[in-house]
């Protein structure tokens, strides 16, 4: 199946690929639909594919004992998987959809011959797990440095979110239970810190979404630390 | 030019590489001592490399604002650190610390896209190392958000012991742990003593025994600290 070219985009950050490395890529790359729940790979397995997210949310997570710990949330133009690929370890998270979506996916075997045949799509899939790297290293300082107001407002503005005629509004795509398992706190202080934002004016609590009333204050809260 | 061929093979993620490969690394890779104590290179400014332990231990961490600092991990010798610049000039996103002498060498950040071009071989050890860094902080941000600070403890006494006779040593200070496990001293301080009372551990100054290592792996020996920051 042929891919689109912004497809390939996301899977090549710098998008300078020959044409017969772009080629090949093309045709590793398979088209997939999932359903919210479905599990794409479990923390412990060999190895995982690399996907891009092209419709649809996913979490990536880890997982110890009853406890999660939500890394990302993955939206369109996302990518997960692969982490681990070069260290031949076990993969360090979870990857399970929040919603139904489509992706592409290279799997995993493809994936080591296209990088082992193609040298300039091997510095992309550095570049890729170098920005990975940065995403890790900047959720390390969050969890470190920040209180759960901060980090909630942090999580919330990562978001996918739109402009409506009645302001920004972020889909309520994440639980409470989820919104905790990202902030590394308990779903009661989520409700609790959520009611708060909303008597501050800060968001406006609606049944499918929140409504950003002041994103100057919420901005400033998320870069706030302890 | 023998010697830093030499320096070069005594990397461990580098050693597999084609001679050639060394070879041109020789060239253009740059040796540095540091101090204990002395920075490598501060959070937010331009990365200038990729750099490789030859002797010593170098420490990553994030500073806050308000000065508080968070190690992500302690680089030991045949390990990289350091940010890699391929499209664009990126800033440090993090700080690089020497904990004791320290002896690098630095792959400077002008000469990296060109070498790898020429090496697909050194983009895979790149890989291979930064895969490996991807799972331990993956690791780390669960066991900030999710473990108690004594599960933390343990678990960084575990991580950073080296073997040693009669037992395994852990070479840092309580402040240094505090940091690794995302705490402050007095309650890393605590919490070793409390596993000394135990025999689990035998405290002296900059360093420690792990008596029982075994027990560490337990929740057994945790200390209530009435908060889990």
């Amino acid at each position: 199946m042929a891919v689109p070219s912004d497809v390939l985009r996301g899977f090549c950050p710098s998008r300078s690929l020959s044409e017969e490395s772009r080629r090949d890529v093309n045709a590793a790359a398979v088209s997939l639909n999932f359903r919210a729940g479905e599990v794409f790979f479990q923390q412990g397995d060999d190895f995982s594919p690399l996907y891009l997210v092209l419709t649809g949310h996913v979490k990536v997570f880890r997982q110890s004992g009853e406890k999660i710990q939500i890394l990302a949330v993955m939206h369109s133009g996302g990518t997960f998987g692969a982490e681990t690929l070069f260290a031949h370890t076990p993969c360090p998270i979870t990857a399970q959809a929040l919603t139904a979506g489509s992706a592409m996916m290279i799997p995993a075997e493809a994936l080591m011959s296209l990088l082992e045949r193609h040298p300039d799509f091997m510095m992309e899939f550095l570049e890729l797990i170098s920005q990975k790297l940065r995403q890790f290293t900047g959720l390390v300082h969050s969890l470190a440095f920040r209180d759960v107001p901060t980090r909630l407002a942090e999580v919330l503005l990562q978001q996918e979110w739109t402009e409506t005629s009645s302001g920004i509004t972020i889909p309520r795509i994440l639980s409470q239970q989820d919104l905790a398992a990202n902030v590394g706190t308990a779903r009661e202080v989520i409700y609790r810190t959520l009611k708060k934002f909303e008597k501050d004016g800060l968001i406006q609590i609606l049944p499918h979404e929140y409504v950003v009333l002041d994103a100057g204050r919420l901005v400033q809260l998320a870069d706030k630390e302890t | 030019m023998s010697t830093r061929l030499e320096d070069i093979q005594s990397v461990t993620a580098l050693r597999h590489l084609s001679e050639d490969c060394q070879r041109s690394l020789a060239e253009v890779m740059v040796r540095r001592t540091f101090a204990p104590g002395e920075m490598i290179f501060i959070e937010g400014e331009q990365a200038m490399g990729i750099w490789f332990v030859l002797t010593g231990r170098v420490r990553i961490l994030k500073l806050s604002t308000n000065g508080r600092s968070q190690a992500l991990c302690i680089a030991h010798p045949g390990k990289c650190f350091g940010t890699c610049p391929l499209y664009s000039s990126e800033n440090n996103p993090a700080s690089a610390q020497a904990l004791d002498v320290v002896n690098l060498l630095i792959l400077p950040e002008d000469q990296t896209t060109a070498l790898m071009q020429e090496n697909p071989c050194l983009v895979k050890t790149l890989l291979y190392l930064y895969s490996e860094r991807l799972g331990q902080l993956a690791r780390l941000s669960e066991c900030l958000a999710t473990w108690t600070v004594a599960h933390r403890l343990n678990d960084c006494l575990l991580n950073y012991a080296v073997s040693d006779s009669p037992y395994p040593v852990v070479n840092l200070t309580h402040e240094k742990l505090a940091e690794l496990a995302g705490t402050v001293r007095e309650v890393a301080s605590r919490h070793l003593e409390k596993l000394a009372e135990h025999g689990v551990v035998e405290l002296h100054s900059g360093y420690l025994f792990l008596l029982q290592p075994n027990a560490l792996q337990f929740q057994g020996f945790e200390v209530k600290h009435g908060g889990s920051k």
